[in-house]
């Protein structure tokens, strides 16, 4: 008997529990899914809150220092849900899946240990951080106080890269370890610097501020919608306008970290890639291009009907509905299956492997093009509003346009000859012309804001932005947006929990319960809008008990708005 | 206020249930656990068609790749006027039977390469038991051609991959590996090393010449690889990293792997 068939017959002696109504595998789903988010959010919040507080010293405008401790307040009642999540999700592994627990905890306790250490620090720094706000404000103790955000980044992420070492020691385990490997004797950095550790590091650091900033768009949104006052309306219009900047300018570099995870996981494993992109995960794709144009078109739509409020934007109205064109067109590319698992009889009527027309667009050659188009489009969109308002006056504004036009035509121009080249070469030679595509589209984004930086050196004013005259269905946009992204996220731990399928740990320790078949699709779904749905029903709810405890930062009599200098941002 | 705390929560709601609605519309394919085939001696065709079918959409992952028509050869439909599988199976390789071809791209993939692609399939004997090889071969020949698998052609000596079986614990795995044998050479052709490696003078071209193998790497640096593919790459074979399985180590005993070790050490 193999050391594989023995393992087998030895973990399904009390190697499982059992949990009422939903069973083992949904509940840690919830539990773990849950935490997540909130993790997500208590970790992407500080890096922006950071920076915010900084602008506000660096630019000495006390505007951006309260948004930044408001978003600090709705960190403090969001920790301890995620503190909660995290117990829950211990006490569901230890009792659910005791044998695979005492696996992990074998390998990774003195981790554990010091997880807990930092988490008791990090702790007591968001305390001191937010409690401290009002009491070192000034002088050198702003400084300090300024120096306990950093570190309040530096325990979170600390702590994000020990909870990443377990779950990417699930997924791609050392080569040398196999199943006859005691786990006592597993070296723990041997195991913490395993082959998808890094990647999804760098992915999860960006993606929790896509989704703090959606969640704080979500926050901002609502407390636009119930404001009494125009003040409390303006101030929560830019605070939801920040929060959608923050998070579709992180998702813009996501996909770039998401695309070296991929390569990572294929280099780990083949099979594994396979299953992913071409394997009963195919299908996947499809739902997260359709979430993508979501966030892409509702992300855009914000923008415009933003640029409603800004005096001076009716000149660049007439182009949106171009831009929309291309939204969509590159949404329904980017939507194309291709390599889908399909049985006989619906190959036999598709008339093929592939789509006889469609299937041309399915290819990754048309979908990069499509993306980067879509890329380029959406920093169009921010650039009109931008400069919605100014008029430049720099004796080089004309040439300085020019220029910039050109480095958009020269950007779009490098991805669709790419994208076209694309079909004509080997796989080989294809996968790198992503690289310039991407290249270019960084590049034109890098040297456009640049210019218009320069170009808006004493700007004349065409009026200010009228914040808070915002019509309710922008704000609607913003929910439609934290909602999305918050199914994104249920969606992709999927995808990376899924392609181990009956593997707790890749090839190593094997799942024996009546629940190794990783589900289809549509069982997925469900689990991920519950846990959606519990998450943002919990984010409601602290919220609404930080609202009970102290009123926000933005209170009537600051008069900031109402002086007619609404605060903004980048005008 | 209660207005537009109904209108948030409908948006949120219908958001979710959209998503919902539209991943529950799509085709449902669910990742199955390699279950243990167990074939008795009256085992018809149309059984191990059936057994066979199962397993080419399901836990032998054959559909990742085949039936797509861009990683690998498309099984199920018509190739440039060839047919499906079945009808053109026998004559891919000259003197032999579609049986015979099919058990080969199976157990050796590497033996024979079809124009245009690359070497990616995985050895499926070593993913999974014998039973489940031949019912996959009936599938594939029932695709345009005649169903020759018997009873015959299943060792009766199969062990199912009892409780999910897995990727390596096939049933030649183990201390069966070889039949138990620490003769070198039985390894070497038990485990499809000639499949990409080449040894005097015989066997693939996809991996290092191990007839000096000696030479280049000590015994250790030999165990290593064996255990470890990974470990090392050598120069000019970077683009196959990757191929080797890993689970030798775990597919034979000490005593086969320090024979084995030895053997190819002495090789300089």
């Amino acid at each position: 008997m193999t050391p594989f068939l023995l393992q087998a017959a030895a973990d399904t002696s009390r190697a499982y529990g059992e949990f009422p109504v939903i069973g083992a595998r949904a509940a840690v789903w919830i539990a773990a899914e849950v935490h997540l988010m909130f993790a997500a959010f208590v970790l992407g919040v500080p890096m922006f809150a950071v920076v915010t507080e900084a602008i506000g010293i660096f630019g000495k405008d006390q505007r951006y220092d309260r948004l930044s401790k408001e978003f600090t307040r709705l960190l403090l009642v969001a920790y301890s849900a995620t503190a909660i999540w995290g117990a829950i999700l211990v006490f569901f592994l230890a009792t659910l899946y005791p044998r695979f627990w005492a696996y992990l905890t074998a390998i990774f306790h003195v981790s554990m240990w010091v997880y807990a250490g930092l988490f008791f620090f990090e702790s007591f720094t968001l305390y001191l951080y937010y409690y401290g706000w009002d009491r070192w404000k000034t002088g050198r103790a702003k400084w300090g106080h300024w120096g306990l955000g950093i570190l309040l980044n530096v325990w979170g992420t600390i702590v994000m890269l020990i909870a990443n070492a377990w779950l990417t020691y699930m997924m791609s385990p050392p080569r040398d370890i196999t199943p006859t490997t005691d786990p006592t004797s597993i070296k723990l950095w041997h195991a913490i610097a395993n082959a998808t550790w890094m990647p999804i590091n760098v992915h999860r650091l960006i993606a929790n501020v896509v989704f703090g900033g959606a969640i704080v768009g979500a926050y901002a949104s609502y407390r636009f919608l119930a404001a009494r006052t125009d003040e409390e309306r303006a101030h929560y219009d830019w605070m939801g306008y920040v929060g959608n900047f923050i998070a579709i300018s992180a998702l813009i570099v996501l996909p770039f970290a998401g695309y070296w995870l991929g390569r990572e996981i294929y280099q780990y494993d083949q099979s594994m890639g396979i299953t992913m992109m071409g394997g009963f995960m195919s299908w996947l794709w499809v739902i997260q291009a359709f979430l993508i144009a979501v966030l892409f078109l509702t992300g855009n739509y914000y923008l415009w009907i933003g640029m409603g409020r800004i005096p001076g934007a009716e000149r660049f109205r007439p182009y949106t509905k171009w831009l929309l064109v291309v939204l969509v067109l590159g949404a329904l590319v980017w939507g194309t299956p291709h390599t889908m698992i399909a049985d006989s009889k619906e190959l036999a009527a598709m008339g093929g492997s592939h789509h006889p027309v469609l299937g041309a667009l399915g290819v990754m050659s048309a979908k990069n093009t499509a993306v980067n188009l879509m890329i380029l489009t959406t920093f169009l969109s921010f650039l009109m509003y931008r400069r919605a308002n100014k008029r430049p006056v720099v004796p080089w504004a004309r040439t300085g346009t020019l220029v910039q036009a050109a480095m958009f035509a020269l950007a779009a121009a490098v991805v669709l000859f790419f994208g076209i080249r694309g079909y004509f070469v080997e796989a080989i030679v294809r996968i790198g012309f992503s690289v310039y595509q991407v290249g270019a589209v960084l590049s034109c984004i890098l040297f456009v804001t640049i210019i218009d930086i320069l170009m808006a050196r004493g700007a004349q004013s065409l009026g200010t932005i009228q914040w808070g005259k915002m019509p309710a269905r922008s704000q609607y946009a913003l929910f439609v947006l934290a909602v999305t992204f918050t199914w994104l996220m249920g969606l992709m731990g999927f995808a990376r929990s899924g392609i181990r399928m009956h593997w707790h740990v890749w090839q190593v320790v094997q799942d024996t319960s009546k629940y190794a078949a990783t589900p289809a699709l549509g069982y997925a779904s469900r689990m991920i809008s519950l846990c959606v749905l519990i998450f943002l029903s919990l984010v409601a709810f602290v919220f609404w008990l930080g609202g009970l405890a102290e009123k926000s930062t933005y209170v009537a009599g600051h008069g900031e708005a109402g002086r007619g200098d609404a605060p903004h941002v980048g005008h | 206020m209660w207005v537009t705390n109904l209108k948030v929560v409908g948006i949120v709601l219908g958001t979710l249930a959209l998503y919902t609605l539209i991943a529950n519309k799509i085709p449902q394919v669910q990742s199955e656990v390699p279950q243990a085939l167990t074939l008795g001696a009256d085992v018809t065709p149309e059984q191990l068609v059936a057994a066979g079918e199962k397993l080419f959409n399901g836990a032998g992952g054959c559909t990742a790749c085949h039936g797509l028509g861009t990683r690998a050869p498309n099984l199920l439909t018509d190739e440039k006027g060839t047919g499906p599988i079945g009808a053109r199976c026998g004559k891919r390789e000259a003197g032999k039977t579609c049986k015979e071809y099919l058990f080969e791209s199976l157990d050796q993939p590497a033996a024979f390469i079809v124009p245009g692609y690359q070497p990616i399939m995985p050895v499926m004997t070593k993913q999974l038991s014998p039973a489940q090889i031949w019912a996959l071969i009936s599938f594939l020949e029932s695709q345009g051609g005649t169903v020759d698998v018997t009873a015959a052609d299943i060792p009766a000596q199969t062990v199912p991959a009892a409780g999910g079986g897995s990727p390596g614990a096939s049933s030649a795995g183990g201390a069966a590996f070889a039949g138990g044998s620490t003769d070198p050479m039985a390894i070497i052709t038990a485990a499809g090393c000639l499949g990409c490696h080449k040894l005097n003078g015989t066997g693939g071209v996809i991996a290092p010449d191990l007839t000096h193998v000696g030479a280049r790497r000590t015994a250790d640096s030999i165990r290593r690889k064996i255990l470890d593919p990974a470990s090392s790459i050598a120069k000019g074979y970077e683009k196959m990293a990757g191929i080797m399985p890993k689970t030798f180590g775990t597919m034979m005993s000490a005593a086969q792997l320090e024979a084995l070790v030895q053997f190819l050490a002495s090789h300089k």
